[in-house]
């Protein structure tokens, strides 16, 4: 096919392939021929577009950063991939969304396959990309060590952001079967948005599309979950990408930069200002630092990319495979009428659920709903804390993309207290808390409770 | 050259201004179309049923998720959506219902309410006693029907915790 394309393409341009000042450049190849083959790969193929001519040696080591980032991106391509299929066969209508999905689950062929890749990539996802944060906070990634154009703090932000939509993309889809998980969770969730003072009640009222969790609320939280959130997340991820390489790659480079040997360059006989020059290191060079060479650095072809490849094969080959062994739970239908007892939020929320259990707060003749305070307030709280931790982080560039750097010992702690005191809330929610979410010891047998009121 | 104050500067900053507000404009418009108009929600004002057709004491009316009290010929009406998030509380019958002073009448107190979700508890009357619920569960106003008979509960309009609806 290749082959007869500069033909065409000479054809319709009226110039032979030979003709001076003709370039063809064919896709890409994996095994260039010159250097201009070479450099047309570099630029065409868009892994090499995305990834730089040479990567640092740390930023490759497993150990460093675990590849989380690079995980969280492989089961976000999963779930746009099994998404797609979904997207087919479920129905946005309340009285036909539970049995869709239960015909996805129990008739449609592979359907209960699918299903299953797409909730345990959404349910890695939420892991991943915030163990991805805690190695980015305990790394010190956040900060600039070399300085000049880089924005790294602002590429934190926008993790943050991509952390939330995730959070978001997960509550919108547990929505969409219009069981019983999913109507209470609505219920629970927008009277949590309602609890705000003042404009509560109409955020509520935009959210579900009147005042009675209905049709209107089903199709909104499906434009969120399918449109909205996914392009939103996917602007974020491009743009997250994009820092890293302004930014210099991952914060082990600037390390590397930082303490790399300064070495006298020999000057280079043939000068180039072309990328592969830049790659070869026949290019002038500004800086004394040996970060060209190979004692810090590898060619992204191949002990980048075949790492990424691993990453990447290994996650969607680990969800394939657990999906084939692990069923997805469907609740009973959506019965306005009657609230599950216990009514459990997915395992990721229930750090929050147990937390607008215990903040309601009397003062005197006042009271704060504990919706507002630990739904809204607090979350809140912790979120503007992690967007704004970077430049309260006081520390020498030489803590940066180090793990558990001496300098920073004490936001570390800080850090990881915050993270065990979430993992606690959510392990009590989950293992610890039965019928009118009343305190038992994982031993200790829940009471008969009537199911008729 | 734009100087500040010139006719230049003034229709650079009229242009980007038209922009800017036309862009918000076009923004508001939008989010206000996801604003509903009209409401297809259930009327909330619900006929429930002959009075003689209630039990003395307690029934719970899923769809309007409500609990009906009755005393001998007097009615009351109590929801049943937890003050807290919303979810609906159940009630459990006292071993020994209880009489006390509610609002300067007096009132049977047969059952308490629990809350399912965050475990809010709340008294026979409607009380928050423990859990984060923020304050009482709300009474509903109950009367009769002209042409029927039949009870009617406003689910729009609360009422303090004396009222009490006679029926003769």
């Amino acid at each position: 096919m290749s082959t007869d394309v500069p033909e065409t393409k000479a054809a319709s341009s009226g110039a032979s392939p030979e003709a001076p000042g003709f370039h063809f450049r064919r896709l890409w190849s994996w095994r260039p021929v010159s250097d201009r083959q070479a450099g047309d790969a570099v630029v065409s193929n868009f892994l090499l577009h995305w990834f730089p001519a040479k990567a640092n040696r740390v930023s490759l080591s497993w150990s460093y950063s675990f590849w989380l980032g690079t995980v969280s991106a492989a089961l976000l391509l999963l779930l746009v991939v099994s998404g797609l299929p979904l997207l087919f066969l479920y129905i946005p209508s309340v009285e036909r969304a539970y049995a869709s999905v239960k015909d996805i689950e129990y008739v449609v062929t592979f359907g209960s396959w699918i299903r299953a890749v797409h909730r345990i990539s959404a349910h890695l996802m939420v892991v991943a990309v915030a163990l991805h944060l805690v190695r980015v906070f305990l790394t010190g990634a956040y900060k600039n060590a070399l300085g000049g154009g880089q924005k790294r703090p602002w590429n934190w932000v926008l993790g943050v952001a991509m952390l939330v939509s995730t959070l978001f993309l997960s509550f919108t889809g547990y929505l969409l079967p219009w069981d019983q998980l999913a109507f209470w969770a609505v219920t629970v969730g927008t009277n949590i948005a309602s609890s705000v003072p003042a404009i509560g009640p109409a955020i509520r009222e935009l959210l579900i599309g009147g005042r009675a969790i209905e049709q209107p609320t089903l199709i909104r939280f499906y434009v969120l979950h399918v449109l909205f959130l996914p392009g939103l997340l996917g602007v974020l991820f491009a743009y997250h990408m994009w820092r890293v390489r302004k930014d210099g790659g991952l914060a082990s480079a600037d390390r590397s930069a930082l303490t790399a040997r300064r070495v006298e360059q020999p000057p280079s006989k043939t000068k180039t200002y072309t990328l592969l020059g830049v790659a070869r290191g026949t290019a002038p060079r500004i800086r004394a630092a040996t970060l060209e060479s190979g004692e810090e650095t590898v060619n992204s072809v191949s002990d980048l990319t075949r790492r990424a490849a691993i990453v990447v094969l290994g996650t969607i080959a680990l969800v394939g495979i657990l999906a084939v062994f692990v069923r997805s739970p469907l609740e009973e239908p959506a019965n306005p009428l009657i609230t599950p007892n216990p009514a459990k939020a997915p395992w990721y929320f229930l750090w929050l659920q147990e937390i607008v259990t215990d903040t309601t707060i009397h003062l005197g003749g006042i009271t704060i709903n504990g919706a507002f305070i630990g739904g809204v307030v607090l979350p809140g709280l912790l979120i503007t804390l992690l967007i704004a931790w970077p430049w309260l982080d006081r520390s020498p560039a030489g803590a940066t993309g180090l793990w558990f750097a001496r300098t920073r010992l004490r936001q570390n702690l800080v850090f990881l207290a915050i993270v065990v005191v979430i993992l606690a809330l959510t392990v009590v929610g989950t293992f610890l808390r039965g019928p009118y979410w009343h305190f038992y010891w994982p031993w200790q047998p829940w009471p008969e409770l009537p199911s008729k009121i | 050259m734009k100087e500040k104050g010139d006719r230049r500067d003034f229709l650079w900053k009229l242009g980007i201004g038209s922009g800017v507000a036309a862009l918000g404009a076009q923004t508001i418009a939008s989010m206000r179309s996801l604003v509903p108009n009209v409401s297809y929600d259930a009327p909330t004002t619900v006929k429930v049923g002959m009075p003689n057709d209630f039990p003395d004491g307690l029934k719970f009316l899923p769809d309007e998720r409500l609990f009906v009290f009755r005393q001998g010929n007097t009615f009351h009406a109590v929801s049943a959506v937890c003050t807290h998030l919303g979810c609906t509380v159940r009630a459990e019958a006292l071993p020994q219902p209880e009489t006390k002073v509610v609002a300067g009448q007096s009132l049977r107190l047969t059952h308490r309410f629990l809350c399912p979700c965050h475990g809010s508890k709340y008294a026979g009357d409607g009380t928050n006693v423990s859990g984060p619920a923020p304050k009482p569960l709300t009474w509903y106003h109950l009367s009769v029907a002209l042409d029927d008979g039949q009870l009617v509960v406003d689910l729009a309009r609360p009422v303090e915790r004396d009222f009490r609806l006679t029926v003769a």
